[in-house]
Parts: C-alpha cells; structure tokens; sequence
C-alpha cells in the first residue's frame, strides 16, 4: 500500500508524534516537507497507507494535533 | 551589612522571644504593682477602721470604769463626809487597778476634793465635761487636756514634748497639751441629788498600751497624733526605738479637713503605706489622729519576688525555645542550601549539553553541505559521462542521505533553539541558587 504523508503545527509536534508512533508499534520515517504541503513546520511523517487509522487513533490518544494527510 | 537567612530568622525568633518576655514582665510587674497597692490601701483602711474598735472600746471601758466609781458607795461615803484622805486612797486605788492616767472627785460647785496622783488643790468648774457631769450626765470623749488639768494631775511632764519636723531633725513646736479619753461621772446621794463628780481618763501622750494593744493584734504599726505629731506610736526607728514626738506631713491635712488619708508615708526611715483617721472630740473638733500602716516593703517584696519568678521562668522558657528555634533554621536553613547546590550543579551540567548541542548542530551543518557537494559531483558525473544504473542508484541514496540530512538539520535547529530557550532559564535559575545561598549562609556564590 502506498504510504502517506502526516503533517502538524510545528516542529515539536513532529518530534512527538515521532514517538507516540514509535511506542505505538507504528513504523514512521520523519522526512522534510514536500514543497506541496502548507504547514509551518519544515518535517512530516511518513508512515504506510494501511496503518493510517492506527496512527490517527495512537495521536489522537496522545493529544497531539494532526494537520493534514497526504496520499 | 548583608545578614544570612540563618542569622536574620535567628534574630527575629531572638528579638520576639525578648520582646514578648519584656513586655509579660513589665505587665506582670505594673499589675501586681496597682492590684497590690490597691489591696494593700483596702487592708491599711481595714486595719485602721479596726484600730479604731480598739479606740472606741478603750473610751467604752474608761466610761464604764468612771461610771462605776460615781455609784461606788465608799466614794460617795467619803465625799459626803469629806473624808479627803479616805477618798485620795480609794482614788488611787482604783486608778492603779483600772489602768487611768488620774481619776479625781469634784464637789458640786468644781471644787477638787481628791486627786489618786496627789493631793493638789484646784478646781474643774471651767471644764465642760465635768461642768455636764455635774448636771447629770454620764459623758465620755476623747479630748486635749490643757497645761494647767495636766498640772494639777501631775502629769504636765508626761505630755510635754519638743516636736521634731517630718524628717526627724529639728525641733519645731512645742507641746504643752495632752490628748486623752476621758470620761466623767455625776456622783449623786443616796436622794439621788448631785453632789459631785468624778473625772478620769488616760493621758495618750507616750502612753504605750492602745497601740501595742492594736499593733499585736493587727501587725503592722499604729500611732496616736496629737493635732499632726505623734505622741504614742510602734513605729520603730533603724536603731530599735519608738517614733515619738515627730511630725507626721500627711497628717497635716487630715487634721485640716477632717477626711481620712490612705497613701504612702515614711516614717523612721522606713515607707508605709497608711490609713490616717481624724480624732474628733465631743464637739467634733479635730484634735489628733489614728494612724495605721503596713510597711511598703512587704508588698513591693511580692512584687519583686512575683517578677524574679516570671522573669527566671522566663529565660529558662527562652533559652528552651530558642534552642529548639536555632535547631529548626539550621535544618531549614541546610536543606535550602543543600537544594541550592544541586539546582547550581545541575545548571553547569546543563551549560555543558548546551555546548554538546551547539558543537554537533556544526557538524551537522558541515555534513550537510558535504552532502550536498556530493550530489552536485553525482550530477556533474552523470551529465559528463552519461546516465549508468549505478549512477543513479548513487543519485537516489544520496538523496535519501541529503533528505534524512535536511531532517536531522531541522531537528538540530530545533534542539538547538529549546536549548538555548532552556539555557536562559536555567541562567536566571542558576541566578535564583546563588541569591538563595547567598541569603542562606551570607557567602557570595
């Protein structure tokens, strides 16, 4: 399955959404931000498609903000 | 001059602990002094009003004692006989038995007939007592026996006296007069016609009976003034005799204004706290005083002693509270040093991550543009010499390398901007140690 682009608020909601996933199980690569996303941060996630409502569940539970997803 | 926590929360516990123990001292020591003295002048009141009892039943007795000579049948047998003799010898009898200064017999005209001291001539027609005793009247009062009865009775020597002044030095009045209690009596016939009188009494001046008499049974002292001299007293002076024959300076206005007195007075060095009672004759004339009062020493005595107590109890107290004061600062006091000391110690060992932060963001940085050279040197290839599979297998991980250090880049910059946001509050942490252990132990850090 393709993977998808999580993006946040900031840097440091990055950095912590890189380790609720982490402690979730979740494999995420932190990569710069594709020049197509507008966000103030200059990192985004990349995590697979097929763990994308694993994720939102994981950082919804952790209490951190997701921005967008880009397929 | 700067002052440690330590000495500053010391000193303030050390000034309360004085402050409070002054003023429970100076309060415990002005109450006692006004509720004592305040009792003190009702007990001087008390034992002055009962020094009277003993006046006005000594004056009783000395009524009783004439009365019981104007119905004695032997007198009366005697001075209708005019058995002056007889009458002299039963006079001084009854005077020595009965504890009088002069008991003497009048006819119904004045006449002295006899006198117990002696066998002086003379006449009391002129005084009032035995004037009304001779209209029947059975009379009894204290009053001032003038120069020329006293000489008559014999008895001028004991009531004559150079009065010294309040402090006891010079001689400032004479006394001619005496005070006494005197009563007299009608001595009637067996017709019960009036034919004469008998008068007696007892002379007060150094006469020591009443006021020994009060001064045993209430303590303290007591004397008898005539007009504002005392002329009986127990007053004792430093060398162990009586006060006599002395001014007595509050006692001046008491004979003045007839109102009794209560407050200190100093007598024979000694100062009492005094009840003084005016002495009123039958015609409510101020003619002496009664003067009691307890030695001031025995209060100010309590008081003293009351003080002395709180104030030892109240250093034991002190030093007790204040050892259990010093012990409490210096484990509060170590503990915030001790705290102070780690926060200072942690902040160095913050200063030094913060260097590790900025030293690795340079590396960073500089590998980054190594990266970078060297995508520019795989493009420089491959526009040179052509495309080739490894080539671009080198392009597509050195981009990967470039993108994982374009992230790493950010993450330092981010790192390195809450680092430094954590150095400057560590800073002003590290500022907040030092003034703490500096208002802890008073040492700079």
């Amino acid at each position: 399955m393709a993977d998808l682009i999580l993006f946040f608020g900031s840097n440091a909601d990055t950095m912590i959404a890189t380790k609720t996933l982490k402690d979730a199980g979740i494999a995420a690569k932190m990569i710069p931000k594709p020049a197509s996303v507008n966000s103030a941060s200059n990192l985004c996630l990349s995590i697979d498609g097929g763990a994308e409502s694993q994720a939102k569940t994981a950082l919804s539970g952790a209490g951190v903000a997701l921005s967008g997803v880009v397929k | 001059m700067r002052f440690s926590l330590r000495v500053r929360l010391l000193g303030t516990i050390v000034g309360a602990i004085v402050f409070f123990f002054l003023v429970s001292v100076i309060a415990t020591r002005v109450v006692l002094q006004h509720d004592l003295t305040q009792l003190g002048q009702t007990q001087v009141t008390n034992g002055g009003g009962a020094f009277q009892g003993y006046w006005d039943s000594r004056k009783e007795q000395i009524r009783l004692l004439v009365a019981q000579d104007a119905v004695s049948d032997a007198l009366r047998k005697s001075l209708q006989s005019h058995n002056v003799a007889a009458l002299a010898d039963q006079l001084a009898n009854n005077a020595r038995t009965s504890g009088l200064s002069f008991l003497t017999v009048v006819d119904a005209n004045g006449k002295v007939i006899a006198r117990a001291n002696g066998p002086a001539p003379g006449s009391l027609g002129g005084n009032a007592l035995v004037a009304r005793a001779l209209t029947g009247e059975t009379v009894s009062t204290a009053t001032l026996l003038d120069q020329h009865v006293l000489a008559g009775e014999g008895l001028g020597p004991q009531a004559q006296a150079d009065i010294k002044g309040a402090d006891g030095k010079a001689a400032v009045e004479h006394l001619d007069r005496g005070i006494a209690i005197v009563a007299a009596a009608p001595i009637s016939d067996q017709n019960e016609r009036t034919i004469g009188a008998i008068y007696g009494g007892v002379l007060l001046n150094h006469y020591y009976d009443l006021v020994d008499q009060a001064t045993a049974a209430l303590g303290g002292a007591s004397a008898i003034l005539e007009g504002d001299a005392i002329v009986s007293s127990t007053i004792q002076q430093p060398d162990g005799t009586r006060t006599v024959d002395q001014q007595v300076l509050p006692a001046a206005d008491v004979t003045k204004s007839a109102t009794p007195y209560t407050g200190v007075d100093t007598e024979g060095g000694t100062q009492y706290l005094v009840h003084i009672d005016p002495i009123l004759d039958d015609q409510q004339h101020v003619i002496g005083a009664r003067w009691y009062g307890t030695p001031l020493a025995n209060l100010n005595n309590i008081i003293n002693h009351t003080t002395m107590t709180v104030l030892i109890w109240g250093v034991i107290a002190a030093i007790v509270a204040l050892a259990f004061g010093v012990a409490v600062v210096q484990v509060l006091s170590n503990t915030l040093d001790r705290r102070s000391k780690q926060v200072r110690s942690a902040a160095k060992e913050l200063g030094v991550a913060i260097i590790g932060s900025e030293v690795s963001g340079d590396h960073v940085a500089m590998t980054k543009a190594a990266a970078e050279r060297s995508g520019r040197l795989i493009d420089e290839l491959a526009s040179q010499s052509g495309t080739s599979p490894k080539l671009a297998e080198l392009k597509t991980v050195n981009d990967e390398l470039q993108n994982d250090i374009t992230v790493i880049d950010t993450l330092s910059q981010e790192m390195s901007s809450r680092m430094q946001h954590a150095a400057n509050r560590v800073s002003e942490l590290n500022e907040v140690a030092a003034a703490l252990t500096q208002l802890v132990t008073g040492e700079a850090g």
